[in-house]
């Protein structure tokens, strides 16, 4: 019996978070006609691939059920770095290459912190987090670098389009489909969830739990890369408050994501990250003014979770019960369930 | 008798699909002890979270002392004078025994500043453990503590409260073993003589004529029969049959013949774990099934996984097909062709709040891709179909979470788990704690149909289990394996060698 239900509820879920974003397009498209022009919606494209890389390499790490809080000093180091070697004259590509090892290098550590000699891991990821803001300033001192950004080619990945459509958000898609099938049809998905689940268990399953967590520390780190890579792409400067606005937003579209979809997964994270980058670029067109957009995005995400979390159902029947009493369901026949 | 403690009528409750009670009718008398009996999945469970308010009901009244009751929260009917201890009790890891048994309840002022006064509920507890005399050391962490141990606290949690007219007791011996068994009794038997009502939950029925005065059972959610244990007795009805609604017949299956014995896969030699036992030699072959028998305590849980790798031992040889191995973690021995179906299912077996297809086949995931990375999803979802329906998995859904089974259909999960890890040799460890007598009886079908392929060894400390299952047994008495003098135990020298050790025989 292939379980249709199941299919229909995760469905009707999946239905119901276009549904939600194609409410947040309106409302904020009748609210501000600019936000539903071509300039408005490549904007958020953009700044949806620099956030859901972020956001997709949390998902690593919370499917892990750990935190990781370096992203932000993490984002800045190697923005700088990546900007240093821009710079020296490095090719593209090799500077590319170079920040996705520095980022797994700097994963690896909290990983291997983490879970091969038991840190806590929230404290050893703001500890990473801010060693990293402090090495981003080594390079300048502070000064931003922009020094041959225009002709290293960097930018392209801001302004090229492959058939209408900009690179980033290619780069985005292919990136998530790749993370998708890796989680959800490997059997190395089946190991990180596992290793999330009950690490005990998965332990005794043969799950070599400890080089999952680290894993999903250093993807994680590599995904913040890529995406600090974009915000240098973008801005054609290297600073170090690159990335201090990639953390949250990546918090905040995992989470809803999750809570919205019922679980956490590359492609709750997805549709997390699309609503949280339209409500970030809709409240900033309406002109909130950016020392906000933590504070509302953090809001949104208090009220998502909660009225997605099983506490607000109960509460919800409870009032029903209050209210409807006599009510509930009388069973129909005695005969065998199911 | 007088007017019941606790009358329930009519009482439904519902889990998305699954009618777990219908209609309930149940009646508690003052100073009895009520045995409610049932297959699991029937509705016990589910009934008494209900009771204790852990659960609500859909429908239906429960009236205690004439009084009709409500209860939205567990206080609710701590209140009440109803004590529970659940299944699966929720204690706090990080706490001692100590403050768990008095949680919340560490004073008798009911304002959050009032003082806790260590000495008085220090001697509280000595009353208590007056009452229940299991050892035990209270001060230590509910984490660090055993099952058995985390059941007694549970209990004394339980008897704690002041003005209790009801205690529940939810499967309590499948965690216990025998010697906590009679303590346990004795309580129970103390209690009785106070005037309080008992409801007490096992499986293991010959305990029903030990301790009980009347009984319940429980059918697919409905309350079928209620009857005392004299009237039991004297018409000779049979409780299993009346569980299963048909007649069962012996629960183990034939011995194997010892001529079709085949091959040692497993040899152990002067096995020794610091903490744990000491010189421990067997052989496991195919074609029988090897049973090993301790109390909790004896070093058969370490032994076990020991062997798995879990733990490796200090010293010692193990041989697998002749070859010695040296297994340092569970993938290794999973390599090996070693299954080990731990002890506590839902910390070392499960991921509780995933289905079926997610939890069989985590053990051999190579198998789930069929030797390649990505999952075979088809035939995935056929193969842990057919064992689920081996293990008798009641209801047959593979996409309800783990925990939305009842305590014996989590270990069918886990039984399905290892068939689907097809290794060479299967350690199990207390394999039918919690499972009702029929699906006990198939399980052991299982593992003799097991042994024709692979070396089967069941730890545990049920010595009617290990005698009746397996062809050759050992005991493990204190870390230290004890051997019959003729090569085979009695049941009863099994026993005794168990709880006494070498100098009993
Ligand atoms: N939280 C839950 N969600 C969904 N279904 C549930 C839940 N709890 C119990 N059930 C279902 O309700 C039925 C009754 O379960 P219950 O735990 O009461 O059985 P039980 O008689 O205690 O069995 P056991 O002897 O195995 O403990 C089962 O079919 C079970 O699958
Ligand atoms: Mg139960």
């Amino acid at each position: 019996m292939r379980t249709w239900k199941d299919r229909m509820r995760h469905s009707t879920r999946g239905l119901g978070f276009v549904a939600l974003v194609l409410i947040v397009a309106a409302i904020f498209g009748v609210l501000e006609p600019r936000f539903l022009s071509y300039v408005s919606l490549n904007g958020i494209a953009r700044h949806m691939a620099a956030n859901g890389l972020a956001a997709l390499g949390l998902t690593f790490v919370v499917i892990v059920r750990k935190f990781d809080l370096s992203i932000a000093g993490v984002a800045a180091f190697c923005a700088m770095s990546m900007g240093a070697l821009i710079a020296a004259g490095w090719p593209l590509w090799s500077v590319i290459l170079a920040g996705l090892a520095l980022g797994a290098v700097i994963g690896g550590i909290s990983g291997i912190a983490i879970s091969r000699f038991g840190l806590p891991d929230i404290v050893t990821t703001i500890a990473v987090g801010s060693i990293g803001t402090g090495l981003a300033f080594i390079y300048t001192g502070g000064r931003s670098i922009f020094q041959n950004f225009f002709t290293s080619g960097i930018t392209d990945l801001n302004d090229a389009k492959l058939m209408g459509l900009g690179v980033s958000m290619w780069l985005l898609v292919a990136i998530y489909a790749l993370a998708w099938f890796v989680l959800s049809r490997t059997r190395t998905g089946l190991a990180f969830y596992a290793t999330g689940e009950n690490p005990m268990a998965a332990h005794f399953s043969g799950i070599a739990t400890r080089r999952f967590v680290a894993l999903a520390y250093v993807l994680c780190a590599m995904c913040t890369v890529l995406a600090v890579l974009l915000i240098l792409a973008e801005s054609g400067t290297a600073e170090t408050n690159k990335g201090a606005n990639l953390m949250m937003p990546a918090y905040a579209g995992v989470f809803l994501g999750a809570a919205i979809m019922g679980g956490t997964s590359v492609i709750a994270s997805f549709g997390g990250i699309l609503l949280i980058t339209m409500l970030l670029d809709g409240f900033a067109l309406m002109g909130l003014p950016y020392y906000y957009s933590d504070g509302v995005v953090s809001l949104i995400l208090l009220i998502g979770v909660l009225a997605f979390s099983d506490g607000a159902r109960g509460t919800l029947q409870a009032l029903r019960f209050l209210f409807w009493p006599q009510k509930s369901t009388k069973p129909t026949a005695k005969g065998s369930d199911a | 008798m007088g007017a019941p403690v606790l009358t329930a009528s009519d009482v439904c409750k519902r889990f998305g699909p699954v009618q777990a009670l219908r209609n309930v009718d149940f009646r508690l008398e003052p100073g009895e002890v009520h045995a409610l009996l049932g297959i699991n999945g029937a509705g016990k469970s589910t009934f008494i979270k209900i009771l204790s308010g852990a659960l609500q009901k859909d429908s239906g009244t429960i009236r205690i002392g004439g009084e009709d009751v409500h209860f939205r929260a567990p206080e609710d009917a701590i209140r009440a004078g109803i004590a529970t201890v659940q299944q699966h009790p929720e204690l706090v890891p990080d706490m001692s025994g100590l403050d768990n048994i008095f949680l919340g309840r560490e004073t008798a002022s009911r304002s959050l500043m009032g003082r806790i006064d260590r000495e008085a509920l220090e001697a509280r507890a000595d009353a208590l453990l007056a009452r229940f005399a299991v050892p035990i050391d209270l001060s230590q962490e509910v984490g660090q503590m055993s099952a058995v141990e985390r059941e007694a606290v549970a209990i004394l949690q339980a008897i704690a409260v002041d003005g209790i007219r009801v205690l529940i007791l939810d499967e309590p011996t499948s965690t216990l073993t025998d010697v906590e068994r009679e303590d346990l009794f004795a309580l129970m038997n103390q209690l009785r003589a106070q005037g309080i009502a008992i409801i007490y939950i096992t499986h293991q029925l010959e305990e029903v004529f030990a301790i009980a005065d009347s009984f319940s059972v429980f059918r697919g959610g409905a309350c079928i029969a209620r009857m005392s244990v004299e009237e039991a007795r004297s018409s000779g009805v049979s409780l299993a049959d009346l569980m299963l609604g048909e007649a069962v017949g012996d629960i183990f299956p034939p011995k194997a013949d010892p001529d079709a014995r085949g091959d040692v896969f497993l040899e152990v030699r002067d096995l020794s774990l610091t903490h744990g036992f000491e010189n421990v030699s067997f052989t496991a072959h195919r074609g029988e099934i090897l049973g090993l028998f301790g109390l909790v305590g004896s070093g058969c849980d370490e032994l076990a996984k020991s062997i798995f790798g879990v733990d490796p031992p200090d010293q010692g040889e193990i041989r697998i097909h002749g070859k010695p191995v040296s297994l340092r973690k569970p993938r290794e021995a999973l390599d090996a062709g070693i299954f080990l179906v731990p002890g506590d299912r839902r910390t070392e077996g499960l991921a509780l709040s995933r289905h079926s297809l997610f939890n069989v086949p985590m053990a051999n995931l190579r198998r789930a891709a069929g030797g390649r990375w990505g999952l075979k999803s088809r035939q995935l979802r056929t193969d842990i179909q057919r064992l689920t329906d081996q293990v008798a998995l009641h209801p047959p859904h593979l996409n309800t979470p783990a925990s939305g089974f009842s305590g014996g259909n989590q270990q069918k999960i886990v039984l399905a788990k290892g068939l689907y890890s097809e290794a060479d040799i299967y350690i199990f460890v207390e394999p039918t704690v919690g499972v009702d007598i029929g699906a006990r009886a198939k399980i052991y079908g299982l593992m003799r149909e097991l042994s024709e392929r692979a070396a089967v060894i069941v730890v545990s400390s049920d010595c009617d289990e290990v005698h009746g299952v397996a062809d050759r047994t050992i005991a493990l008495h204190k870390g230290r394996q004890v051997e019959p003098e003729s090569g085979v135990f009695s049941r009863d020298d099994l026993l005794m060698a168990g709880i006494m050790g070498e100098g009993s025989l």
